[in-house]
Protein backbone atom coordinates (compact mmCIF):
# COMPACT_ATOMS: atom_id res chain seq x y z
CA UNK A 1 0.00 0.00 0.00
CA UNK A 2 1.36 3.31 -1.18
CA UNK A 3 0.92 6.39 1.47
CA UNK A 4 1.86 10.05 0.33
CA UNK A 5 5.35 11.05 2.37
CA UNK A 6 4.45 14.94 0.67
CA UNK A 7 8.04 14.42 -0.80
CA UNK A 8 6.98 15.22 -4.51
CA UNK A 9 10.21 15.46 -5.50
CA UNK A 10 10.78 11.26 -5.19
CA UNK A 11 7.61 10.57 -5.69
CA UNK A 12 6.70 8.56 -9.07
CA UNK A 13 3.24 9.08 -8.81
CA UNK A 14 3.81 13.10 -8.41
CA UNK A 15 2.41 13.32 -12.26
CA UNK A 16 -0.54 12.34 -11.26
CA UNK A 17 -0.95 13.91 -8.04
CA UNK A 18 0.38 17.41 -8.76
CA UNK A 19 -2.31 17.68 -11.78
CA UNK A 20 -5.29 15.91 -9.92
CA UNK A 21 -4.59 18.66 -6.96
CA UNK A 22 -3.98 21.96 -8.87
CA UNK A 23 -6.83 21.01 -11.49
CA UNK A 24 -9.12 20.52 -8.54
CA UNK A 25 -8.36 23.48 -6.73
CA UNK A 26 -8.59 25.85 -10.06
CA UNK A 27 -11.98 23.42 -10.72
CA UNK A 28 -14.20 24.33 -7.19
CA UNK A 29 -14.39 27.39 -8.43
CA UNK A 30 -16.21 26.29 -11.36
CA UNK A 31 -18.77 23.68 -9.99
CA UNK A 32 -20.77 25.93 -7.63
CA UNK A 33 -24.06 24.11 -7.11
CA UNK A 34 -24.75 20.98 -4.98
CA UNK A 35 -25.26 19.12 -8.13
CA UNK A 36 -21.67 20.13 -9.55
CA UNK A 37 -19.89 19.57 -6.60
CA UNK A 38 -20.87 16.14 -6.10
CA UNK A 39 -20.05 15.89 -9.85
CA UNK A 40 -16.67 17.13 -9.16
CA UNK A 41 -16.47 14.52 -6.13
CA UNK A 42 -17.70 11.57 -8.45
CA UNK A 43 -14.76 12.87 -11.09
CA UNK A 44 -11.90 12.97 -8.93
CA UNK A 45 -12.71 9.82 -7.22
CA UNK A 46 -12.65 8.26 -10.70
CA UNK A 47 -9.74 9.83 -11.76
CA UNK A 48 -8.37 8.40 -8.43
CA UNK A 49 -10.09 4.86 -8.45
CA UNK A 50 -8.58 4.81 -12.83
CA UNK A 51 -5.19 4.97 -11.64
CA UNK A 52 -4.84 2.59 -8.43
CA UNK A 53 -3.27 -0.55 -10.13
CA UNK A 54 -0.46 0.29 -7.23
CA UNK A 55 -3.34 -1.12 -4.53
CA UNK A 56 -4.55 -3.88 -6.57
CA UNK A 57 -2.53 -4.26 -9.69
CA UNK A 58 -4.18 -4.73 -12.89
CA UNK A 59 -7.33 -6.00 -13.13
CA UNK A 60 -9.47 -7.61 -15.53
CA UNK A 61 -12.50 -5.26 -15.40
CA UNK A 62 -13.36 -2.36 -18.48
CA UNK A 63 -13.57 1.18 -17.93
CA UNK A 64 -16.57 2.31 -19.18
CA UNK A 65 -15.12 5.13 -20.14
CA UNK A 66 -11.98 6.00 -22.31
CA UNK A 67 -8.38 5.41 -19.93
CA UNK A 68 -5.48 3.64 -21.73
CA UNK A 69 -4.54 0.18 -20.58
CA UNK A 70 -0.95 0.82 -20.88
CA UNK A 71 -0.84 3.76 -18.49
CA UNK A 72 1.16 2.93 -15.94
CA UNK A 73 -1.54 2.82 -12.99
CA UNK A 74 -4.07 1.91 -14.98
CA UNK A 75 -6.71 -0.86 -12.94
CA UNK A 76 -8.99 -1.78 -15.65
CA UNK A 77 -8.75 -1.99 -19.46
CA UNK A 78 -9.35 0.17 -22.36
CA UNK A 79 -12.87 -0.51 -23.76
CA UNK A 80 -11.61 0.33 -27.26
CA UNK A 81 -8.55 -1.86 -26.85
CA UNK A 82 -10.69 -4.73 -26.11
CA UNK A 83 -12.57 -4.24 -28.91
CA UNK A 84 -9.20 -4.46 -31.07
CA UNK A 85 -8.65 -7.08 -29.43
CA UNK A 86 -11.10 -8.84 -30.21
CA UNK A 87 -11.16 -8.40 -33.82
CA UNK A 88 -6.93 -8.31 -34.32
CA UNK A 89 -6.94 -11.28 -32.72
CA UNK A 90 -9.81 -13.07 -33.19
CA UNK A 91 -10.70 -13.54 -29.49
CA UNK A 92 -14.53 -13.34 -30.01
CA UNK A 93 -15.35 -14.13 -26.77
CA UNK A 94 -14.08 -10.98 -25.40
CA UNK A 95 -17.04 -9.55 -26.81
CA UNK A 96 -19.92 -10.41 -25.04
CA UNK A 97 -18.04 -9.50 -21.48
CA UNK A 98 -17.68 -5.68 -23.58
CA UNK A 99 -20.66 -5.14 -24.94
CA UNK A 100 -22.49 -6.83 -21.81
CA UNK A 101 -20.42 -4.32 -19.53
CA UNK A 102 -21.64 -1.63 -21.84
CA UNK A 103 -24.62 -2.50 -21.71
CA UNK A 104 -25.43 -2.57 -18.06
CA UNK A 105 -23.31 0.71 -17.63
CA UNK A 106 -25.48 2.23 -20.62
CA UNK A 107 -28.79 1.17 -20.05
CA UNK A 108 -28.32 2.48 -16.30
CA UNK A 109 -26.71 5.25 -16.21
CA UNK A 110 -26.58 6.24 -20.75
CA UNK A 111 -23.62 8.73 -21.21
CA UNK A 112 -23.62 9.66 -17.56
CA UNK A 113 -19.92 8.37 -17.37
CA UNK A 114 -18.82 11.34 -20.04
CA UNK A 115 -20.13 13.21 -17.20
CA UNK A 116 -19.09 11.95 -13.99
CA UNK A 117 -16.20 9.46 -14.64
CA UNK A 118 -14.54 9.96 -17.25
CA UNK A 119 -11.29 11.23 -16.75
CA UNK A 120 -10.90 12.75 -20.09
CA UNK A 121 -14.13 14.62 -20.22
CA UNK A 122 -13.40 15.85 -16.54
CA UNK A 123 -10.12 17.07 -18.30
CA UNK A 124 -12.12 18.99 -20.75
CA UNK A 125 -14.48 20.23 -18.14
CA UNK A 126 -11.12 22.04 -16.51
CA UNK A 127 -10.09 23.24 -19.48
CA UNK A 128 -13.37 24.87 -20.76
CA UNK A 129 -12.89 25.19 -24.21
CA UNK A 130 -15.05 28.16 -26.28
CA UNK A 131 -18.63 27.78 -26.86
CA UNK A 132 -18.71 27.89 -30.99
CA UNK A 133 -21.55 26.89 -32.88
CA UNK A 134 -19.93 25.75 -36.27
CA UNK A 135 -21.79 25.44 -39.10
CA UNK A 136 -20.67 21.41 -39.58
CA UNK A 137 -21.01 21.20 -36.02
CA UNK A 138 -24.34 18.92 -36.34
CA UNK A 139 -22.69 16.54 -39.00
CA UNK A 140 -19.04 16.53 -37.43
CA UNK A 141 -21.20 14.71 -34.38
CA UNK A 142 -21.54 11.51 -36.49
CA UNK A 143 -17.39 11.38 -37.24
CA UNK A 144 -17.17 9.49 -33.55
CA UNK A 145 -19.89 7.14 -34.97
CA UNK A 146 -17.87 6.76 -38.28
CA UNK A 147 -14.27 5.83 -35.90
CA UNK A 148 -16.28 3.56 -33.75
CA UNK A 149 -17.35 1.05 -37.18
CA UNK A 150 -14.15 1.42 -39.27
CA UNK A 151 -12.11 0.45 -35.95
CA UNK A 152 -13.46 -3.53 -36.11
CA UNK A 153 -12.80 -3.84 -40.01
CA UNK A 154 -9.33 -1.74 -40.02
CA UNK A 155 -7.86 -4.06 -37.07
CA UNK A 156 -9.60 -7.62 -38.31
CA UNK A 157 -8.14 -6.94 -41.81
CA UNK A 158 -4.85 -5.73 -40.53
CA UNK A 159 -4.22 -7.82 -37.97
CA UNK A 160 -2.87 -4.80 -35.74
CA UNK A 161 -4.44 -2.25 -32.73
CA UNK A 162 -4.76 0.35 -35.65
CA UNK A 163 -6.47 2.85 -33.40
CA UNK A 164 -4.13 2.42 -30.34
CA UNK A 165 -1.32 3.57 -32.60
CA UNK A 166 -2.46 6.71 -33.00
CA UNK A 167 -5.09 7.25 -30.00
CA UNK A 168 -4.78 10.89 -28.56
CA UNK A 169 -5.89 9.75 -25.67
CA UNK A 170 -3.19 6.84 -24.97
CA UNK A 171 -0.65 9.57 -26.00
CA UNK A 172 -1.87 11.46 -22.83
CA UNK A 173 -2.19 8.70 -20.51
CA UNK A 174 0.18 6.62 -21.03
CA UNK A 175 2.90 7.38 -23.61
CA UNK A 176 3.51 10.99 -21.64
CA UNK A 177 3.45 9.64 -17.88
CA UNK A 178 5.58 6.32 -18.88
CA UNK A 179 8.15 9.57 -20.31
CA UNK A 180 7.65 11.63 -17.05
CA UNK A 181 8.81 8.74 -14.91
CA UNK A 182 11.60 7.77 -16.93
CA UNK A 183 12.70 10.62 -19.53
CA UNK A 184 16.03 9.54 -21.01
CA UNK A 185 14.24 5.32 -21.01
CA UNK A 186 12.99 4.87 -23.96
CA UNK A 187 13.46 5.22 -27.55
CA UNK A 188 10.70 6.05 -30.00
CA UNK A 189 9.06 4.17 -32.95
CA UNK A 190 7.39 5.40 -36.02
CA UNK A 191 4.12 6.18 -34.75
CA UNK A 192 5.29 8.71 -31.71
CA UNK A 193 5.12 11.74 -33.89
CA UNK A 194 2.22 11.20 -35.52
CA UNK A 195 0.64 10.04 -32.06
CA UNK A 196 1.88 13.84 -30.37
CA UNK A 197 0.52 16.03 -33.37
CA UNK A 198 -2.71 13.95 -33.26
CA UNK A 199 -2.67 14.79 -29.54
CA UNK A 200 -1.80 18.65 -30.19
CA UNK A 201 -4.82 18.28 -32.29
CA UNK A 202 -6.74 16.89 -29.52
CA UNK A 203 -5.82 19.72 -27.22
CA UNK A 204 -6.70 22.43 -29.62
CA UNK A 205 -10.14 21.09 -30.47
CA UNK A 206 -10.80 21.24 -26.81
CA UNK A 207 -9.75 24.58 -26.31
CA UNK A 208 -11.42 25.85 -29.40
CA UNK A 209 -15.12 24.17 -28.69
CA UNK A 210 -16.40 22.94 -25.05
CA UNK A 211 -16.33 18.80 -24.71
CA UNK A 212 -15.22 18.95 -28.61
CA UNK A 213 -13.72 15.76 -27.82
CA UNK A 214 -17.10 14.35 -26.56
CA UNK A 215 -18.84 15.25 -28.84
CA UNK A 216 -17.57 14.65 -32.23
CA UNK A 217 -14.17 12.25 -31.78
CA UNK A 218 -14.78 9.69 -28.57
CA UNK A 219 -15.13 6.50 -30.29
CA UNK A 220 -15.99 5.36 -25.90
CA UNK A 221 -18.97 7.80 -26.05
CA UNK A 222 -20.37 6.58 -29.71
CA UNK A 223 -20.83 3.25 -28.08
CA UNK A 224 -23.17 4.80 -25.04
CA UNK A 225 -25.12 7.65 -26.71
CA UNK A 226 -27.67 5.52 -28.23
CA UNK A 227 -28.57 3.89 -24.93
CA UNK A 228 -29.49 7.70 -23.74
CA UNK A 229 -32.95 7.15 -25.29
CA UNK A 230 -33.69 4.19 -22.99
CA UNK A 231 -31.39 4.86 -19.93
CA UNK A 232 -33.13 4.76 -16.84
CA UNK A 233 -31.32 7.81 -15.27
CA UNK A 234 -33.56 10.64 -17.00
CA UNK A 235 -32.63 14.10 -18.14
CA UNK A 236 -36.64 14.82 -17.36
CA UNK A 237 -38.22 17.61 -19.00
CA UNK A 238 -41.45 19.48 -17.66
CA UNK A 239 -43.03 21.13 -20.45
CA UNK A 240 -45.91 22.88 -18.12
CA UNK A 241 -42.79 24.50 -16.02
CA UNK A 242 -40.59 25.93 -18.91
CA UNK A 243 -40.69 29.48 -19.67
CA UNK A 244 -38.73 28.99 -23.25
CA UNK A 245 -35.75 31.07 -21.56
CA UNK A 246 -33.46 28.80 -23.35
CA UNK A 247 -30.86 29.53 -20.65
CA UNK A 248 -30.41 25.35 -20.76
CA UNK A 249 -29.28 25.32 -24.16
CA UNK A 250 -27.12 28.22 -23.61
CA UNK A 251 -24.97 26.60 -20.78
CA UNK A 252 -24.95 23.07 -22.26
CA UNK A 253 -21.51 22.13 -22.68
CA UNK A 254 -22.19 19.08 -25.67
CA UNK A 255 -24.18 22.28 -27.31
CA UNK A 256 -27.65 20.12 -27.43
CA UNK A 257 -30.78 21.77 -28.77
CA UNK A 258 -32.19 22.03 -24.90
CA UNK A 259 -34.49 21.62 -23.75
CA UNK A 260 -36.33 19.44 -26.67
CA UNK A 261 -33.26 17.33 -27.36
CA UNK A 262 -33.55 16.32 -23.90
CA UNK A 263 -33.24 12.79 -24.57
CA UNK A 264 -30.37 13.32 -27.18
CA UNK A 265 -27.63 10.59 -27.73
CA UNK A 266 -25.33 13.52 -27.00
CA UNK A 267 -26.28 14.31 -23.16
CA UNK A 268 -23.89 13.45 -20.57
CA UNK A 269 -26.11 13.67 -18.00
CA UNK A 270 -23.99 16.47 -16.67
CA UNK A 271 -26.52 18.65 -15.45
CA UNK A 272 -25.57 21.55 -16.04
CA UNK A 273 -28.99 22.74 -17.38
CA UNK A 274 -30.71 21.30 -14.59
CA UNK A 275 -29.02 24.23 -12.39
CA UNK A 276 -29.22 26.70 -14.86
CA UNK A 277 -32.97 26.54 -15.35
CA UNK A 278 -34.69 29.10 -13.38
CA UNK A 279 -38.49 27.00 -13.31
CA UNK A 280 -37.00 23.70 -12.64
CA UNK A 281 -38.27 22.30 -15.75
CA UNK A 282 -35.61 20.09 -15.61
CA UNK A 283 -34.54 17.52 -13.43
CA UNK A 284 -32.06 14.17 -13.68
CA UNK A 285 -34.15 11.53 -12.03
CA UNK A 286 -33.32 7.51 -11.80
CA UNK A 287 -36.92 6.12 -13.49
CA UNK A 288 -37.86 2.93 -15.06
CA UNK A 289 -40.99 3.65 -16.60
CA UNK B 1 -40.26 -2.27 -19.08
CA UNK B 2 -38.57 -1.83 -21.61
CA UNK B 3 -35.79 -0.66 -19.55
CA UNK B 4 -35.87 -4.14 -17.22
CA UNK B 5 -36.01 -6.26 -20.54
CA UNK B 6 -32.57 -4.13 -22.00
CA UNK B 7 -31.34 -4.20 -18.38
CA UNK B 8 -31.52 -7.84 -18.31
CA UNK B 9 -30.47 -8.74 -21.81
CA UNK B 10 -27.08 -6.49 -20.86
CA UNK B 11 -26.89 -8.95 -17.46
CA UNK B 12 -27.08 -11.56 -19.52
CA UNK B 13 -24.09 -10.97 -21.68
CA UNK B 14 -22.07 -9.20 -19.23
CA UNK B 15 -22.52 -12.27 -16.59
CA UNK B 16 -21.14 -15.09 -18.75
CA UNK B 17 -19.22 -12.73 -20.53
CA UNK B 18 -17.03 -11.34 -17.85
CA UNK B 19 -16.94 -15.20 -16.67
CA UNK B 20 -15.30 -16.47 -20.12
CA UNK B 21 -13.22 -13.23 -20.68
CA UNK B 22 -12.16 -12.04 -17.32
CA UNK B 23 -8.69 -14.05 -16.97
CA UNK B 24 -8.07 -12.81 -21.09
CA UNK B 25 -8.34 -9.34 -20.00
CA UNK B 26 -6.68 -9.91 -16.92
CA UNK B 27 -3.65 -11.39 -18.81
CA UNK B 28 -3.75 -8.87 -21.92
CA UNK B 29 -3.94 -5.39 -18.87
CA UNK B 30 -0.68 -7.13 -17.09
CA UNK B 31 0.90 -7.25 -20.32
CA UNK B 32 2.61 -4.59 -21.23
CA UNK B 33 3.51 -3.33 -24.89
CA UNK B 34 5.18 0.17 -25.08
CA UNK B 35 5.38 -0.34 -28.77
CA UNK B 36 1.85 -0.34 -28.82
CA UNK B 37 2.14 3.48 -27.76
CA UNK B 38 4.95 4.42 -29.81
CA UNK B 39 8.06 3.80 -27.39
CA UNK B 40 10.51 1.11 -26.58
CA UNK B 41 12.75 0.77 -23.80
CA UNK B 42 16.06 1.40 -24.15
CA UNK B 43 18.37 -1.63 -23.34
CA UNK B 44 21.93 -2.62 -21.89
CA UNK B 45 24.21 -2.42 -25.45
CA UNK B 46 25.65 -6.37 -25.18
CA UNK B 47 29.32 -6.51 -24.68
CA UNK B 48 29.65 -9.59 -22.35
CA UNK B 49 27.12 -12.16 -20.72
CA UNK B 50 26.11 -11.54 -17.41
CA UNK B 51 25.89 -13.89 -14.60
CA UNK B 52 24.48 -11.23 -12.15
CA UNK B 53 21.93 -8.61 -12.77
CA UNK B 54 23.80 -5.41 -14.52
CA UNK B 55 23.80 -2.09 -12.87
CA UNK B 56 20.61 -1.10 -14.99
CA UNK B 57 18.38 -3.77 -13.94
CA UNK B 58 16.10 -3.09 -10.75
CA UNK B 59 17.15 -6.86 -9.06
CA UNK B 60 20.41 -7.41 -7.58
CA UNK B 61 22.10 -10.74 -7.45
CA UNK B 62 21.75 -13.79 -9.51
CA UNK B 63 18.89 -14.00 -11.26
CA UNK B 64 15.74 -16.84 -10.07
CA UNK B 65 16.44 -18.82 -13.77
CA UNK B 66 13.15 -20.89 -13.72
CA UNK B 67 14.03 -24.30 -13.34
CA UNK B 68 12.78 -25.36 -17.14
CA UNK B 69 15.62 -23.02 -18.50
CA UNK B 70 18.55 -24.45 -16.04
CA UNK B 71 17.47 -27.94 -17.29
CA UNK B 72 17.80 -27.04 -21.32
CA UNK B 73 20.80 -24.69 -21.12
CA UNK B 74 22.59 -27.43 -19.17
CA UNK B 75 22.51 -29.18 -23.31
CA UNK B 76 21.64 -25.96 -25.28
CA UNK B 77 22.22 -22.45 -25.78
CA UNK B 78 18.56 -21.11 -24.67
CA UNK B 79 16.51 -18.28 -26.73
CA UNK B 80 13.34 -16.68 -24.43
CA UNK B 81 11.36 -14.81 -27.26
CA UNK B 82 8.43 -13.13 -24.90
CA UNK B 83 5.72 -11.75 -27.47
CA UNK B 84 2.47 -10.84 -27.00
CA UNK B 85 -0.46 -10.80 -29.08
CA UNK B 86 -1.46 -8.18 -31.71
CA UNK B 87 2.42 -6.87 -30.49
CA UNK B 88 3.68 -5.34 -33.57
CA UNK B 89 7.38 -4.47 -32.51
CA UNK B 90 7.54 -8.32 -31.71
CA UNK B 91 5.81 -9.31 -34.63
CA UNK B 92 8.56 -6.81 -36.45
CA UNK B 93 11.69 -8.70 -34.36
CA UNK B 94 9.77 -12.16 -35.31
CA UNK B 95 9.28 -12.08 -38.97
CA UNK B 96 13.17 -10.02 -38.62
CA UNK B 97 14.28 -13.52 -37.34
CA UNK B 98 12.47 -15.21 -39.85
CA UNK B 99 14.22 -12.79 -42.56
CA UNK B 100 17.82 -13.97 -41.04
CA UNK B 101 16.91 -17.32 -41.25
CA UNK B 102 17.38 -17.90 -37.73
CA UNK B 103 13.72 -19.12 -36.93
CA UNK B 104 11.02 -20.82 -39.12
CA UNK B 105 7.26 -21.26 -38.16
CA UNK B 106 4.74 -18.33 -36.40
CA UNK B 107 5.71 -16.62 -33.17
CA UNK B 108 3.14 -19.28 -31.88
CA UNK B 109 4.78 -22.30 -32.79
CA UNK B 110 7.98 -21.08 -33.55
CA UNK B 111 11.22 -22.68 -33.78
CA UNK B 112 14.70 -22.35 -34.33
CA UNK B 113 15.86 -23.08 -38.28
CA UNK B 114 18.83 -26.38 -38.94
CA UNK B 115 21.28 -23.42 -38.74
CA UNK B 116 20.82 -22.58 -35.63
CA UNK B 117 20.10 -26.28 -34.03
CA UNK B 118 22.41 -26.10 -30.84
CA UNK B 119 19.68 -23.48 -29.78
CA UNK B 120 16.46 -24.03 -27.89
CA UNK B 121 13.64 -21.69 -28.36
CA UNK B 122 11.22 -20.71 -25.97
CA UNK B 123 8.59 -18.29 -27.77
CA UNK B 124 6.52 -17.41 -25.18
CA UNK B 125 2.90 -15.64 -25.29
CA UNK B 126 3.93 -13.62 -22.29
CA UNK B 127 0.16 -12.61 -20.75
CA UNK B 128 -0.70 -16.42 -21.26
CA UNK B 129 3.16 -18.06 -20.30
CA UNK B 130 2.04 -21.00 -18.42
CA UNK B 131 5.00 -20.92 -16.39
CA UNK B 132 4.31 -17.79 -14.92
CA UNK B 133 5.75 -14.26 -14.90
CA UNK B 134 9.06 -15.69 -15.69
CA UNK B 135 9.14 -12.41 -18.26
CA UNK B 136 9.34 -10.55 -14.97
CA UNK B 137 12.71 -12.39 -14.11
CA UNK B 138 14.09 -10.54 -17.42
CA UNK B 139 12.95 -7.22 -17.48
CA UNK B 140 15.16 -4.42 -16.72
CA UNK B 141 11.98 -3.33 -14.25
CA UNK B 142 10.54 -6.41 -13.28
CA UNK B 143 8.25 -5.49 -15.77
CA UNK B 144 6.48 -7.34 -18.25
CA UNK B 145 6.74 -6.09 -21.47
CA UNK B 146 6.96 -7.56 -25.05
CA UNK B 147 9.32 -7.96 -27.05
CA UNK B 148 11.69 -9.45 -24.33
CA UNK B 149 14.60 -11.56 -25.96
CA UNK B 150 16.96 -13.59 -23.72
CA UNK B 151 19.90 -15.78 -24.56
CA UNK B 152 21.51 -17.87 -21.92
CA UNK B 153 23.52 -20.48 -21.59
CA UNK B 154 25.59 -23.08 -18.86
CA UNK B 155 28.79 -23.15 -18.13
CA UNK B 156 30.53 -25.22 -15.48
CA UNK B 157 26.93 -24.68 -12.99
CA UNK B 158 27.05 -21.16 -13.91
CA UNK B 159 24.35 -19.36 -16.66
CA UNK B 160 25.47 -17.08 -18.62
CA UNK B 161 22.61 -14.53 -19.54
CA UNK B 162 21.67 -11.35 -22.06
CA UNK B 163 18.45 -9.82 -22.26
CA UNK B 164 16.80 -6.90 -23.67
CA UNK B 165 12.98 -5.64 -24.33
CA UNK B 166 11.80 -4.03 -27.20
CA UNK B 167 11.83 -4.70 -30.96
CA UNK B 168 15.43 -5.92 -31.88
CA UNK B 169 15.95 -2.76 -34.13
CA UNK B 170 19.55 -1.85 -33.62
CA UNK B 171 18.31 1.25 -31.41
CA UNK B 172 18.30 2.31 -27.82
CA UNK B 173 21.20 -0.30 -26.92
CA UNK B 174 19.12 -3.36 -28.50
CA UNK B 175 20.95 -5.28 -30.97
CA UNK B 176 19.88 -5.61 -34.33
CA UNK B 177 18.51 -8.38 -35.41
CA UNK B 178 22.25 -9.81 -36.77
CA UNK B 179 23.88 -8.70 -33.79
CA UNK B 180 21.16 -10.95 -32.02
CA UNK B 181 22.53 -14.02 -34.39
CA UNK B 182 26.12 -12.41 -33.70
CA UNK B 183 25.33 -12.99 -29.80
CA UNK B 184 24.24 -16.56 -30.21
CA UNK B 185 27.31 -17.45 -32.13
CA UNK B 186 29.33 -15.86 -29.31
CA UNK B 187 26.83 -18.10 -26.42
CA UNK B 188 27.67 -20.90 -28.47
CA UNK B 189 31.92 -20.07 -28.34
CA UNK B 190 31.57 -19.88 -24.95
CA UNK B 191 29.69 -22.77 -23.87
CA UNK B 192 31.28 -25.58 -26.17
CA UNK B 193 34.79 -23.56 -26.63
CA UNK B 194 33.99 -23.23 -30.42
CA UNK B 195 32.97 -26.64 -31.25
CA UNK B 196 30.07 -27.81 -32.97
CA UNK B 197 28.01 -29.85 -30.76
Amino acid sequence: MVVCNLNCAACPFAYLCIPLAIGAFLAIKRYQSRLQKKRLASQVTFLFITNTAFIFGATGLIYTYFYCWEGPLALMACPIGVLEHAFADRAWYLLPYLFGVFGVSSVIFGRAACGWACPIGFLQDLMRGRRTKHPLDEKMRYLKYAILALIPPVCYVTGTLAYTNICPVGGLTATLPHLALDPDGYTFTAFFVPKMLILAGFFVLILLMTRGWCRHLCPVGAMMGPFNKISVLELRYFEDKCIKCFKCAKVCPMQIRMPYDNRSSECIRCGTCVDACPTDALALAFKWK
Amino acid sequence: MKKAVALLLALALAAPGAYIAYTHVKALNVARCLGCIAMEPKAEKFREFWVEYPDSYKNEGIPAHPSWVVNESREHVVMLFFWGPSCEPCERQWEGMKRAGMVEGSEKDGRMTENYSYVTLFSLNAPFDKNGDSIRIYHRKGGTETPTTVILFERNNTIYWYAFSGEANGEGGRPTVEELSGILEKAREEKYGGVQP
